[in-house]
């Protein structure tokens, strides 16, 4: 769909960078839904699991995957819900289907945020510049997401399988970003993909 | 110039790597490893800079953070940098420095000369004493004196290098790569943990490096390079030379300064010049080494007197020795090492001059076998010299180092040594609140009891020896990694002969009467000063401290404040222990303003916020307001517009036609839950019990005081869900205070709420076509008046995309607000404006969106309220509900005394009697501009526009029981003289009545 | 620097994550309608300011956006302990 622009689709990487150790990439148009509920309601971990075919993570700063679906927990009742683009609605109506008179929330945020996975061989130093959240594999081990800052605004930080790094980022901030991601790479040479 | 203090060989430099350098306009040359400081005097530089009150010749004193006197103006224009210590600098190839002060230059200086016959005339406080009155001259005295004193000085130019941040996070920080450092390093990285050793030196080995002893029969230079090879090699343990802890922070937090490439030459050739890596550790090991104490005694400032430990260190590091004649003072065995070292350079020792009366022991059998001549029970009790020491007066003293109980000699030199024995580096564990104690045993103060994570090792912790401090620190590296020792140290005999402490040092004159007796050279500050400090009632060391300047300024009383407390409690009669220190602060040396400020600067000070239609109204000339961090479209002027004729403009075509304007950043709230209408009627003052899915319902939100603190429009999108709109600032803000009242009172009510404001993009148009153009983009909403009613909203179809249509209006007129995902906002808003071209429809700003909700009389949050207005005071009544069941936020407070008065600040219309005016928003409003100053204030202009739809200006602002002086004039007496006139009117200038929003 | 935990996220965060709420246990009184203007006042505008312990409102803002209790010691920064909201401290009075 043409009328689609994604937040960062106008970045455009900075030129003539021979050896890239920073390495950026949007996930564009995923499908991000804010989910609140009661996670010691089994009727609503039940009916969600139905939904999703993954059960919730109910413990702090966890995140649960199943095929182009992943969950980010948020706080002890939210979570994020990563789904493909396009079948955020599908999956909404479904939830709000299967939830129907609990004491529950869904909401629409896809084009309020983006995905960006960032990787390379200095992106641990990149994010130590970026974050004051302690990155570092023994305290942000694979699969364990926090929220926590990053520049001066605010981030979504979940450490992938392969060591890079996968952000949600807020589309009013994403210019913010990058430009604070270009700066901060500078050194190390940044590469868009 | 030759090098001609430069040993043939020795010390860490490399004489293969010649460097030249500027010093004061003439070149020079060093070599690859000197610091600055150690380049000037191989070539004999005496005089580096002038002192900061009465203009005296100084010299290099000491070898690295303690200098007090080499504040060097480092490189020249954009470059610059003020206050270096030459200590510090290490020194490269074309490196340029000049002395901060001094005029015309540090070696003759003019001030002086007002130090010398003003000397006995500046005692402390004289320039506040001196030149306060006549109060109004104050300024024009100061502008001399800074020029003529003070030191270095910045650059007005942008610093053309990058600087940065980062966080670090760690088990063990260990400050300080000494002895002690080093060894808690060793120790602590071998267990795996996340280690972090920083040392301010370009190397790693602190007073080792310039050390002849051995370390488990290895030569200490040679173990240090080793132990720092093995840090280097561990994927655990960074190793982070050139880096100062400059503050110790609460909860074990440090911060410090690593200068990457000032080593390599003014600028950073790439990357980052100098970095604050701001660090967390669970476990702190302090390993900071101490600090060699001056002697105070007679004109002990002249160039040529210098710490005997830095004395040795430039002959064993860097293979200089500052003079051919030394005279060394001593109080402790330190001295008679320099002593030794100068002899093996092959240069002459006059004398040691030690103040105990029967040394003895290893080191002074060394001196007397080497044919030192020893004085015992001797001090050097004044320098002789002019601009540099060529004498040194010894005499006789007692006992107690009280009195001279004889002649004086004279003993020619050109160098002065002196050994006041050691202070533990305190300075870090200071900064977190802990005040050091003193240990008699040391004869220094020593870290305090902390509530931190922190370990002490070495000479910190009064541990002077060198296997002492291998040995502590190895004990603290272990225990802060929680493990067991693993390294046992062994330095051979390192016995010593007892200290003994003297703090000033008697004359035959008292001190008030004797030369100068330095305390703090950096701030001139000495002994008769203190003594002054203490007669004129001054007896809390806080208070000396803040009076005699003591320990001010970038020394942050290194040197200085341990004599300078001792001399108080000896004047007061007090112990140095009852005496106290005062606490020093971060930074232990200066941090540059480039580092502090990082990358945070130009467009990263502060994030943009922008909307999914921002690239639209950059493409089309958009000017921008900073609406919080938003970037808003302030207005869209068109070539050879004035500003205000764009207004009118933008503002005719809304009143006239249709004009849009991006309504984005508005903060929107999704709420959701059973409870959602009962929450929404605690929150706001009016109700929203009956509030219809498809209606939507203006709200006031007030904090407890009463007071306004928000509002919007909140509309129902189904029984159980609303979505709430805020102020563009006040979203966040909002957000988080609802949440508190969801969270923490009322718990019970099942309501969530998510902030979407960045999901939807808004498009608000406006202005009697409006319906025309949506009627061609939607064609599954019937659109008519009777169907779609002011203050309905609907789900539509516009231009292809599934939208949320709000029918409310902050202009006046016939007014839609399509809401799609923003990631549709661009496509959204290019589709509207193409299909309003046929009637010329018009993007405006926020200025333009002013001026229609002002002429309106519609409130700004934050710009017509101020937090002291109540919705009372805003004439808005009509909004707070009086028969809501729950007392809703703030409104108790309706009915205090203060609030319920009737001649509060009221929010009025203003219309000016000139109608060709527009009055400046922020004028004060009075009843009779003739009345004499100071005049009785009604209140002041908050808004104020020049209204072209209705001819004249208008204008809102809060006035003294405004709602009751309807039709009186009021009077605006402005800065430039000119007296505004207005009659208090209805702030609805514009279609009082309502009809075109209904239509 | 504060370095807090955070009862929700279950972890030790660092201060640029949180934002003060000022002073904890201060309930909404019930009826306030039913309180005489100081009482109403009291609730609206006073608050303790002690030296040594204090029992504070934190925001995790950044964060899970949760608020919670703070147990610090408002002269040396110590922190005792965090609660979460409906919780009550366990470190009261005497230290300081």
């Amino acid at each position: 769909m043409t009328s689609l622009k994604t937040p960062l689709h106008h970045i455009t990487a900075p030129a003539h960078v021979t050896n890239a150790n920073v390495i950026m990439r949007e996930d564009p148009f995923r499908g991000h839904l804010n989910l609140r509920g009661n996670p010691q309601d089994e009727a609503f971990t039940r009916a969600v699991a139905k939904v999703l075919g993954v059960a919730l993570p109910t413990q702090p700063n966890s995140s649960a995957e199943q095929g182009t679906t992943r969950i980010y927990w948020l706080c002890p009742n939210e979570w994020l819900l990563l789904v493909a683009a396009d079948t955020q609605a599908q999956v909404e109506a479904d939830l709000r289907d299967a939830l129907a008179g609990q004491h529950v929330a869904v909401t629409d945020q896809s084009s309020g945020q983006t995905l960006v996975n960032l990787s390379g061989p200095q992106v641990d130093d990149l994010m130590m510049k970026s974050t004051v959240y302690d990155c570092h594999p023994s305290n942000l081990g694979i699969g364990k997401v926090v929220q926590t800052t990053f520049a001066k605004t605010g981030a979504i930080i979940h450490k992938c399988a392969d060591g890079s790094f996968d952000l949600v980022i807020r589309r009013s901030f994403s210019d913010y970003f990058f430009l604070w991601l270009a700066d901060a790479s500078q050194e190390y040479g940044l590469r868009v993909t | 110039m030759s090098q001609h203090n430069r040993l043939a060989q020795g010390g860490r430099i490399d004489r293969n790597q010649p460097l030249s350098f500027t010093w004061n306009g003439k070149q020079y040359q060093g070599y690859q490893g000197d610091t600055l400081a150690s380049a000037m005097l191989a070539n004999g530089i005496k005089v580096v800079g002038r002192s900061f009150k009465y203009s005296r010749a100084r010299g290099i004193f000491g070898h690295g953070a303690e200098e007090a006197n080499a504040l060097m103006q480092l490189g020249v224009g954009k470059e610059t940098i003020p206050n270096p210590r030459a200590t510090q600098i290490e020194l490269f190839d074309g490196l340029t420095a000049s002395a901060t002060n001094g005029w015309p230059n540090a070696d003759f200086d003019l001030m002086e000369w007002v130090g010398k016959i003003g000397g006995k005339m500046m005692p402390p406080g004289f320039y506040y004493k001196t030149f306060m009155w006549p109060e109004k001259m104050w300024m024009t005295y100061e502008k001399f004196i800074r020029k003529a004193a003070g030191y270095g000085k910045a650059s007005l130019e942008a610093d053309p290098d990058t600087y940065d941040k980062m966080n670090r996070h760690c088990d063990v920080m260990i400050v300080g790569a000494g002895p002690a450092g080093l060894a808690a390093a060793l120790e602590a990285g071998r267990t795996g943990k996340r280690v972090i050793l920083a040392d301010e030196q370009n190397e790693f080995g602190g007073s080792l490096l310039a050390s002849g002893q051995t370390i488990n029969d290895q030569p200490a230079v040679e173990w240090a390079e080793a132990a720092a090879a093995e840090l280097a090699a561990m994927e655990n343990v960074i190793c982070l030379p050139r880096t100062t802890v400059f503050g110790y922070y609460d909860h074990n937090f440090l911060g410090a300064l690593e200068r990457r490439t000032d080593h390599q030459g003014m600028t950073a050739q790439s990357g980052t010049r100098q970095r604050i890596h701001r660090i967390r550790a669970h476990q702190v090991v302090l390993a900071t080494g101490a600090i060699e104490r001056p002697l105070v005694f007679a004109n002990n400032d002249l160039p040529g007197v210098m710490l005997s430990g830095s004395v040795a260190t430039y002959v064993n590091r860097y293979g200089v020795v500052p003079g051919n004649r030394c005279v060394v003072m001593t109080t402790n065995d330190s001295g008679y090492q320099t002593a030794l070292d100068i002899v093996a350079a092959g240069r002459t020792v006059v004398a040691i001059v030690d103040v105990r009366h029967n040394p003895e022991g290893r080191l002074v059998d060394a001196a007397r076998e080497a044919g030192i001549t020893v004085k015992p029970g001797h001090a050097i009790i004044e320098a002789k010299g002019n601009k540099q020491v060529t004498d040194a007066m010894v005499a006789p003293i007692d006992i107690e180092g009280d009195k001279v109980t004889g002649q004086p000699m004279s003993m020619s030199c050109d160098l002065i040594a002196v050994a006041g024995g050691w202070s533990p580096v305190v300075h870090l564990s200071c900064h977190t609140g802990s005040r050091p104690q003193w240990n008699d045993e040391v004869a220094a103060f020593v870290p305090g009891p902390t509530l931190q994570q922190q370990h002490l090792a070495g000479a910190i912790d009064g541990e002077y020896s060198t296997a002492g401090a291998l040995t502590a620190g190895a004990q603290m590296g272990a225990k802060a990694a929680a493990s067991e020792v693993h390294n046992q140290y062994d330095c051979g005999d390192e016995s010593i002969c007892p200290a003994q402490a003297m703090y000033l040092v008697p004359h035959t004159k008292p001190v008030s009467r004797a030369p100068k007796q330095f305390v703090d050279f950096q701030n001139d500050v000495t002994a008769a000063g203190i003594e002054l400090a203490n007669r004129e009632g001054f007896e809390s060391i806080e208070h000396v401290k803040r009076y005699t300047a003591m320990g001010f300024g970038t020394d942050q009383g290194k040197t200085g404040n341990i004599n300078g407390m001792a001399i108080t409690a000896k004047n007061l009669g007090k112990t140095i222990a009852e005496t106290g220190t005062t606490i020093f602060r971060p930074a232990y040396t200066p941090v540059t303003f480039g580092a502090i400020g990082g990358r945070d600067i130009g467009e990263l000070l502060d994030p943009a916020r922008h909307t999914a239609m921002h690239s639209w109204h950059l493409d089309n000339g958009a000017l921008f307001e900073n609406v919080g961090q938003w970037k808003r479209p302030w207005y869209y002027p068109k070539a050879g517009e004035s500003m205000q004729q764009t207004l009118n403009r933008e503002c005719m075509a809304v009143r006239r036609s249709v004009g849009m304007v991006d309504a984005s950043t508005l903060g929107k709230i999704d709420i959701q839950g059973k409870d959602a209408r009962e929450f929404l009627n605690r929150v706001y003052t009016n109700a929203f019990s009956k509030l219809a899915p498809g209606k939507c319902r203006y709200g006031l939100m007030l904090k407890e005081d009463g007071m306004v603190f928000d509002d919007g429009v909140t509309a129902c999108l189904g029984d159980n869900h609303f979505l709430m709109t805020t102020t563009t600032g006040g979203a966040a803000g909002v957000m988080s205070w609802l949440e508190m009242w969801l969270q923490t009172e009322w718990p019970e009510l099942e309501v969530y709420l998510t902030s979407v404001t960045d999901h939807w993009a808004t498009c608000s148009f406006s202005g009697p076509n409006a319906r025309k153009v949506l009627e061609k983009l939607c064609d599954d909403v019937d659109l008519s008046a009777e169907a779609f009613k002011f203050m309905d909203w609907r789900e539509g179809t516009v231009a292809g995309i599934k939208a949320r249509i709000f029918r409310i209006s902050f202009t006046g007129e016939l007014a839609y607000e399509v809401n799609v995902p923003a990631n549709q906002g661009l496509h959204m808003w290019q589709q509207i404006m193409a299909a309003g071209e046929e009637f010329d429809i018009t993007p405006y700003g926020t200025e333009t969106m002013h001026v229609l909700r002002a002429e309106k009389g519609y409130i700004i949050v934050g710009q017509d309220t101020d937090g002291s207005l109540t919705p009372q005071d805003c004439g808005m009544h009509w909004v707070v509900g009086k028969n809501k069941e729950f007392s809703f936020l703030g409104k108790r407070s309706f009915t205090r005394p203060d609030t319920s008065r009737d001649d509060r600040k009221h929010l009025v219309g203003l219309k000016p009697t000139d109608p060709t005016v527009v009055i400046p928003e922020g004028s004060q409003i009075v009843a009779d501009p003739t009345q004499p100053i100071p005049m009785d204030m009604l209140g002041h202009v908050t808004s104020s526009y020049w209204s072209e739809c209705l001819g004249h200006g208008i204008a809102l602002g809060t006035v003294k029981a405004g709602h009751h002086k309807t039709g009186d004039t009021v009077y605006f007496p402005l800065a430039d003289g000119r007296v505004l006139a207005a009659e208090i009117c209805s702030p609805v200038f514009y279609d009082p009545k309502g009809e075109r929003h209904h239509d | 620097m504060l370095h807090i935990y955070c009862p929700y996220c279950e972890e030790m965060r660092e201060e640029e994550e949180f934002s003060y709420s000022g002073e904890a246990h201060i309930a909404r009184p019930l009826d306030p309608e039913s309180l005489t203007d100081a009482e109403w006042g009291d609730y609206v505008f006073f608050r303790t300011n002690p030296r040594g312990l204090h029992h504070e409102m934190w925001n995790h803002a950044v964060g899970c956006r949760r608020y919670f209790n703070v147990t610090r010691n408002t002269h040396t920064y110590e922190i005792y302990e965090t609660y979460k909201m409906g919780e009550q401290p366990t470190v009261t009075g005497g230290k300081s």
